[in-house]
């Protein structure tokens, strides 16, 4: 079996107790002795007093003038051990997202960095409000000043929006099907869209794929959208944010379609 | 809070992370039908347990909505997929640092940035040399010998040293290298305003770009074209010029460029 095969046991030996990691998580913040992490921890003397003793064993920690310290490759462990640890809550915090959706577009950069997406927000239509998601990134593209998009399909209010944000010298970039290009392109004002081209303000790349992810960065957030495994364009949710972080990972994601479709 | 509050936060915060990671079978199956889907026959024969063992397996993981079958075959959902895919990164990550356990040990990494560090699974195809006793300049000497092959080179430069401008400014002159942009500290941006031969060499040269940032930087990093390398600075504060961590793939070279990125942006 290859490396790819095997959780190594160091990592089983810290995911194994809860108090390991939280341990190790006040010793990342700041090095601590027994009675400063039971003070932090709440964890009683003897189990913080054993722990500490297993993970000096291992090599994790030492002790360096009466405190402890993380080791600096044990730092390095914790870190991708976190970075693993947010990921799957994320998968979690965003179940309904992710639950039998299409992730085939994707690249694996994205799905690897996929913690990029913390502290976004899920917005879901209602019964009382069935237009929920799509009004969220309208709102996000009315105040913006460009746009990168990847749309699957043609919303009718598209064409407008576009037209606005060049009418204001914005800079518009869209991934889109062949089979829509004619119908957002003529909705555009025609002296809006030979001005755009003189400019380079707008830029689209019709493909002959099916696109099966939607995609809009604005100048402050972003928005994501996914098909359902039966093929469908799940319209009823949308996962929104405004970090930087998610922001990149919008960018790249995009930057990496647009090589794919561009070819 | 009691005790018995502080057990239910901790099982709380850790417990997803906690069921995958410590089971052999269900990390293994997730990682065995990430490759493709897979029926009972083949999981069998692939994973070398009873059938008993690997149905239950299959059913926790089920019941967590990681894996699904469809007509007698296991296949990932969604959510699996997304999860195993990020684990794998964890495994590589680790095989990344164990790789060049010394070399990450025993040096400051304070300004490695964290997400350099979460995706560090990109150097998995680096190697690490070190200086012997008989050959005390093999690290400096195998990344000049790497240098000369470069037309293109972005370089983080936190020591001022005669020997390596040297070299960097006769590939200069050959007109072997095309490009180089670097980045430095006050004090060693200082010194090269101070020092003519280097002021005319580089600080003038059209081919050149120097960046002077605030911070001393602990971190000798070089991007080029055909390789990436990194040394590092002891936990003392001084160069360690005898350990070096070069890659020649896709990936180190990507992970070195987003390093360089973040510093100059």
């Amino acid at each position: 079996m290859n490396f790819h095969n095997e959780i190594n046991k160091d990592i089983k030996f810290l995911a194994k107790s809860e108090i390991r990691l939280k341990i190790l998580s006040e010793l990342y913040v700041q090095p601590n002795n027994v009675r400063g992490l039971v003070k932090k921890t709440n964890i009683t003397y003897s189990s913080v007093s054993s722990n500490i003793a297993k993970l000096e064993q291992n090599d994790h920690i030492k002790k360096i003038s009466k405190k402890y310290h993380l080791n600096p490759i044990s730092e390095i462990y914790f870190k991708t051990l976190m970075d693993f640890k947010n990921s799957v809550d994320l998968i979690r915090d965003y179940d309904g997202f992710w639950d039998k959706h299409d992730l085939n577009q994707l690249s694996m950069d994205s799905l690897k960095n996929i913690t990029d997406l913390k502290d976004s927000e899920l917005i879901e239509t209602t019964p009382l409000d069935i237009y929920k998601t799509h009004n969220t990134v309208k709102k996000q593209l009315i105040k913006s000043k460009s746009l990168k998009a990847i749309f699957p399909y043609l919303h009718p209010e598209y064409p407008q929006l576009i037209e606005n944000i060049l009418n204001n010298e914005g800079y518009v970039e869209l991934i889109i099907p062949k089979g829509i290009y004619q119908a957002i392109i003529s909705q555009i004002d025609l002296k809006t869209r030979k001005n755009a081209s003189r400019t380079k303000n707008l830029n689209i790349y019709p493909v002959d794929n099916d696109l099966k992810i939607y995609l809009t960065i604005s100048d402050r957030s972003m928005s994501l959208g996914l098909f359902k495994n039966d093929d469908s364009f799940d319209q009823n949710r949308i996962l929104i944010s405004e970090t930087e972080k998610s922001q990149e990972w919008a960018e790249n994601l995009f930057r990496n379609i647009k090589c794919e479709v561009i070819k | 809070m009691t005790e018995i509050q502080t057990k239910e936060e901790l099982n709380d915060e850790f417990k997803n992370v906690k069921y995958i990671l410590t089971s052999s079978m269900r990390t293994k199956l997730l990682l065995t039908v990430y490759e493709s889907s897979k029926n009972l026959e083949e999981l069998r024969t692939e994973l070398k347990k009873p059938s008993a063992t690997i149905l239950h397996g299959l059913k926790e993981l089920e019941t967590i909505n990681l894996i699904r079958k469809s007509q007698k075959y296991y296949e990932l959902t969604s959510n699996g997929y997304l999860l195993t895919t990020n684990m794998i990164k964890l495994i590589e990550n680790w095989y990344s640092i164990n790789k060049s356990k010394k070399f990450w040990n025993n040096h400051d990494l304070s300004d490695i940035p964290d997400d350099m560090i979460k995706n560090i699974y990109l150097l998995k195809d680096a190697e690490y040399e070190n200086s012997t006793t008989s050959n005390l300049s093999n690290a400096f000497n195998k990344y000049i010998d790497l240098l000369s092959k470069s037309t293109e080179l972005k370089i983080i430069l936190p020591i001022y040293s005669e020997n390596h401008f040297k070299h960097i400014i006769n590939l200069l002159d050959e007109n072997k290298l095309n490009n180089l942009e670097l980045i430095v500290n006050k004090k060693i941006f200082k010194s090269m305003k101070q020092n003519t031969d280097l002021k005319n060499a580089l600080l003038k040269n059209s081919k050149v770009k120097v960046k002077c940032i605030e911070k001393d930087l602990k971190l000798f990093l070089t991007c080029s074209n055909k390789f990436m390398s990194l040394t590092l600075f002891f936990k003392d504060g001084l160069y360690d010029d005898s350990e070096i961590l070069i890659g020649k793939d896709k990936d180190a070279m990507q992970w070195a460029l987003n390093l360089f990125k973040f510093f100059s942006d």
